[in-house]
């Protein structure tokens, strides 16, 4: 083979393919990044934002193992909201709209600066392997690159298919070609693919907007920023805006439908219903007169403005009709049309939770590949496979983390566990354990990991260890202070009746805050963000503590790990169904194997007895 | 299912039914801290050697049993745990007693072969046995507790199922109302949804405190006895629930136009009821009698048929067969010392199609019965167990199934409390899943995989 050598190639620059080559190389593997071009690293192609409900836990969770996303993310922002502040503790989500050209700069300068780590143009051809598993990869100039490890992480060029209403265009992304032959080669390599659609809305010209008509949505007062080690954003934050679809905007919509290729059969992949295009909620929920839309800057220097809501496949000319019809758009021009994209994946249940492949050592995919959706969780899966590959190589353990210790563990577990049919997106009901996985203690939960793999820095591990020391001392100080507070609710005054209670309890309170505790002359001294971080734990300890308690007695199963060859005896006692699809799935702990559908407590009772009895056998 | 071994299950160790003891069996970490809290004797169990028996009461408000405890130290018990072992007086009540006084101090009932299965992963089974546990979990599980919920009459198990359909509904939009804030708008969880929530827990308790469930338990299983008039049904059911058998009689009220009477039969409690004949009438008082006997074939799990074998089948018999087709019966063919017209094969392929095997075959049995000479009424007793599907241990699962509903009633009631008080969604859904997989588990069922699928259906969601 070739005498260019790395010991892991990551293919495709984009989310998953930055944060995997980020890791390798971190970890002391010579990476090699094979991107198109340069200058398209981390491009942001569809919405220009990060984060987001789930999203943002994500993102943060990246930042505490020592990730890239949330970094970049903070210098590349330009509007910072903290999502649902108003709501319960579980959905408070960062969120930030950035400027994409910038995302990608600030992203190549972070990439520039790791040693060890090539970034090399080029077009992925095939996957090169010896005695079974990866050896290297074949480029479409011919060029053959030697490697160990093999990340594969082409998001939606895998054999993508753009459809602008009849029009159809090979491609990923609009412009650009596909990776046909990739796909090919995956499908040779014997694994199972299935499509999938997703789509993306029209960008209008800045100066073809009618600003006047519109509501402004404008960030937070006091940014707060996605990563743990950014200290205080100053930033000049830029607006959005709000408008609305109505009545004839709809009736456009209809009158066109027989142009849609969603609806003429043209597409055949399932797209994601969370992001529905504009002309499914129209026909879905025909009884909605109106649907909001968000005007997002796509950056402060660029014409483009996205269109957030309006996801459609509709020819130009419709698009253009009913985007007119719109408030404050009616004489709108679009620099692109939106269209919808069809793209091959890999049916994620042939994957390790470390994104290795089954049947393939050493071959790793990550992000849309494996049938997601989202910057955030292709970000969270290259990170995975990046650290894997690595340790793989090291020597070292796999690396998985629990259900109740990330979203980035609910991910890898959904995805490895369940059947998929349409792209896989977060959302915070996906976690059993919510409670426990905040937005505000990412860097509590998993700082102290991310140490331990050797991709976060002692520095930052330390700052977090005095963050929660200074917070279980102020919790411990507050207990241990009585107050004076009205009984009732009723002001003393009037009833004169007094209690004194410990201030801890008064926060759990309705009307308790950490913050309000200076009225009572017991002034909170920690940071703003330390203090709220404090109040949740006071305010919902009971309800932490008993999702604490579920996620500890469910451990016995995370960690019965069962014995590939169990899946050649005969499993007499499981139902017949559920055998069928343990054996296809083949689970790698019992806990996964009572995810999977189909799959009773019964059979997994049954299933623990077997592991028992494997583990008793050696 | 938990298979957490961190924490204490308490279970009824005997076989049900009449006998001069009981058994309740503690075990786990917390076994004998748990015993102390309702145990009255001479010493704390805490400071007590293990393999020593101590006598003394059991006692929470009130003193509800006097009973001998046996204390078995880990490693040197059956479940290799710390075991407690209640001796207390036989018959199925003191025993629930006792159970319902561990259960509230903080034991968890356990599940069927829970012991059995604790042993094995602590090593205390060879491996021989634990093929045999294997099987033991696989048929005894799910089978029994989907059995056990059908025997409580179908009706009873389609309301369950209703109910976790709209419980499913309730969290899905609580789900939506967490997840996509956005999209739906509005406050956390609104009055109209906490208000749906009580409902859901309040029909839930209602089949927990009536119906089939408490019936169950304190009257046994549903058994109607029907026939044509005169074929002799009320005198086979005074053999049948004769002095000797019948633990309560005369259930009033409701029942008034049908005579009751409850038995036990291998561990299991039968409810038998007489109805008034069935035929074509223009009586108007007759004819609600009949539609009353209709009613009652509806609730039953079981229903005996009971059949002139003395004379030819005729119209009216196969109408009733007819009706019957499907269901549980024991046909018993009467008048069995006036002469045996009727076969059993004959009687048989009215109510079972040809050539079934299995459950289908199992369901339905053909006794000859007399009511003069006594004839053939053990043999009734006997088959009657067997047609209504009861093994050993049964009324457990019963008894198992009301306990999980009370939980699921018990997390429903605290997520109407906290949707009530105003507080974050996912804490309201943190209870709602808790009652739903408390449902999930009664019903076999998961319904928990099309929660997005709920949301996405009933919302315009997305951007």
């Amino acid at each position: 083979m070739s005498d260019l050598r790395w010991d892991v190639i990551v293919v495709g620059g984009g989310h998953a393919g930055c944060e995997a080559a980020h890791a390798a190389a971190r970890l002391g593997r010579r990476t090699a990044l094979l991107t198109v071009k340069r200058g398209d690293i981390a491009r942001m192609s569809c919405n220009p934002a990060i984060g987001g409900i789930a999203k943002g836990h994500m993102v943060r969770e990246i930042d505490a193992l020592g990730g890239l996303m949330g970094r970049v993310t903070d210098r590349a922002g330009i509007q910072f909201k903290m999502l649902n502040r108003g709501r319960g503790p579980a959905v408070w989500s960062p969120r930030a709209q950035c400027d994409k050209q910038r995302y990608s700069d600030e992203m190549l300068a972070l990439l520039d600066g790791v040693a060890g780590l090539d970034i090399v143009e080029g077009v992925a051809q095939r996957a090169l392997l010896e005695g079974g598993r990866v050896a290297g990869l074949e480029l479409m100039d011919g060029r053959k690159l030697a490697c160990d490890a093999l990340i594969i992480t082409p998001g939606t060029f895998l054999n993508g298919l753009i459809h602008i209403g009849d029009r159809q265009l090979e491609g990923g992304r609009i412009g650009e070609h596909a990776a046909r032959a990739l796909s090919e080669c995956l499908g040779e390599l014997g694994l199972e693919r299935g499509r999938l659609k997703t789509g993306t809305p029209p960008r209008l010209h800045r100066d073809s907007i009618d600003w006047s008509a519109l509501d402004e949505a404008p960030g937070d007062e006091r940014p707060e920023p996605f990563s743990h080690w950014s200290g205080e954003l100053r930033v000049d934050q830029a607006l959005c805006w709000v408008t609305h679809t109505n009545a004839r905007t709809h009736e456009v919509i209809r009158a066109n439908l027989n142009r849609s290729p969603l609806y003429s059969g043209a597409i055949r992949g399932t797209g994601p219903r969370y992001c529905p295009s504009l002309e499914d909620k129209v026909v879905k929920f025909p009884e909605r007169l109106s649907h909001h839309l968000f005007l997002e800057p796509e950056g402060r220097d660029v014409p483009e403005i996205y269109v957030n809501g309006v996801s459609t496949s509709m020819p130009e000319d419709v698009q253009l009709e009913f985007i007119r019809t719109i408030r404050g758009l009616e004489r709108a021009e679009m620099i692109r049309p939106g269209y919808a994209v069809e793209y091959d994946f890999v049916l994620p249940h042939q994957l390790h939770a470390t994104f290795e492949v089954k049947r393939i050592p050493g071959l790793y995919l990550a992000g849309q590949i494996c049938g997601t959706s989202g910057y955030e969780e292709a970000a969270a899966q290259g990170l995975l496979a990046g650290i894997n590959a690595a340790r793989a190589q090291r020597g070292e353990g796999a690396f998985v983390l629990r259900r109740d210790q990330a979203y980035i563990g609910v991910l890898a577990d959904d995805l490895v566990t369940r059947e998929h049919v349409e792209p896989y997106r977060m959302f915070t009901s996906a976690a059993e354990h919510r409670l426990l996985l905040r937005a505000d203690n990412a860097d509590e939960r998993l700082a102290e990991i991310g140490a331990a793999i050797g991709l976060l820095d002692e520095s930052h591990v330390r700052a977090v260890r005095e963050k929660y020391a200074a917070i279980a001392a102020e919790s411990k100080r507050l207990e241990n202070t009585w107050v004076r507070v009205e009984s009732n609710g009723l002001a003393a005054a009037e009833t004169g009746a007094e209690r004194v209670v410990r201030a801890s309890d008064w926060v759990t309170r309705a009307e308790g805050t950490v913050a309000g505790l200076a009225t009572l002359g017991v002034a909170c001294a920690l940071p703003e963000v330390w203090a709220s971080a404090l109040e949740v734990r006071l305010k919902y300890r009971g309800y932490i503590e008993r999702q604490q308690k579920t996620a500890a007695s469910a451990l016995a199963l995370e960690e019965a790990a069962i014995p590939e060859s169990l899946w050649e005896d005969a499993l007499d006692g499981l139902s017949s169904e559920a055998r069928e699809k343990l054996v296809r799935w083949r689970p790698e702990t019992v806990a996964q194997a009572s995810r999977i559908a189909g799959v009773s407590p019964a059979d997994v009772a049954v299933l623990l007895v077997y592991v028992k009895r494997r583990s008793a056998e050696r | 299912m938990s298979f957490a071994l961190d924490d204490t299950i308490a279970a009824i160790a005997t076989a049900p039914g009449e006998a001069g003891l009981a058994v309740v069996r503690v075990s786990g970490p917390s076994a004998i801290a748990i015993a102390d809290r309702v145990f009255r004797g001479g010493a704390p169990l805490a400071g007590a050697a293990g393999n020593t028996l101590h006598h003394g009461w059991l006692a929470g408000d009130a003193r509800v049993d006097e009973v001998v405890a046996a204390l078995f130290r880990a490693p040197r018990s059956y479940t290799r745990e710390d075991v407690v072992e209640f001796s207390c007086h036989g018959g199925s009540m003191p025993a629930r007693s006792v159970l319902a006084l561990l259960l509230a101090s903080g034991a968890r009932l356990a599940r069927p072969g829970e012991f059995t299965l604790r042993a094995f992963l602590h090593g205390r089974l060879d491996l021989v046995q634990a093929e045999a546990v294997a099987e033991l979990i696989g048929a005894r599980s799910e089978s029994m507790q989907r059995a056990a919920l059908s025997r409580l009459g179908g009706q009873l198990s389609r309301e369950m199922r209703a109910q976790l359909e709209a419980l499913a509904d309730a969290l899905a939009e609580v789900e939506a109302r967490v997840d996509f804030a956005e999209d739906v708008g509005g406050v956390e969880v609104p009055a109209e949804l906490v208000a749906r929530i009580g409902a859901i827990g309040g029909a839930l308790r209602a089949h927990l405190r009536g119906a089939a469930w408490g019936r169950a338990m304190r009257e046994g299983v549903p058994v109607v006895i029907v026939g044509q008039p005169n074929a002799g049904k009320s005198s086979l059911f005074n053999r049948l629930v004769g002095e000797d058998r019948a633990i309560v009689a005369d259930v009033p009220g409701t029942t008034r136009d049908r005579v009751s009477a409850t038995l036990e039969r291998e561990g299991a409690l039968f409810t038998i009821s007489d109805t008034a004949g069935l035929r074509e009438t223009s009586d108007g008082v007759e004819a609600l009698g009949i539609a009353r006997a209709h009613a009652a074939l509806e609730d039953s799990a079981v229903a005996i048929w009971v059949l002139d074998g003395s004379r030819a089948l005729d119209d009216a018999d196969r109408a009733i067969a007819a009706r019957l087709a499907g269901r549980r019966v024991l046909v018993a063919l009467h008048k069995a010392d006036r002469g045996e017209v009727v076969s059993e094969d004959g009687v048989r392929t009215l109510l079972v199609p040809a050539g079934a095997a299995g459950a289908a075959a199992e369901s339905v049995a053909v006794v000859r019965t007399s009511a003069v000479t006594g004839d053939g009424v053990e043999l009734a007793l006997d088959a009657l167990a067997r047609v209504a599907g009861f093994v050993a241990g049964e009324t457990l699962t019963v008894e198992r199934q009301a306990h999980t509903l009370e939980s699921a009633c018990a997390a429903l009631d605290r997520a109407a409390a906290v949707g009530a008080a105003g507080e974050p969604g996912e804490i309201v859904a943190l209870e709602l899943r808790e009652a739903l997989s408390a449902l999930e588990e009664l019903l076999g069922q998961r319904v928990s995989d099309d929660l997005l699928e709920r949301v996405f259906s009933r919302f315009c969601i997305g951007k």
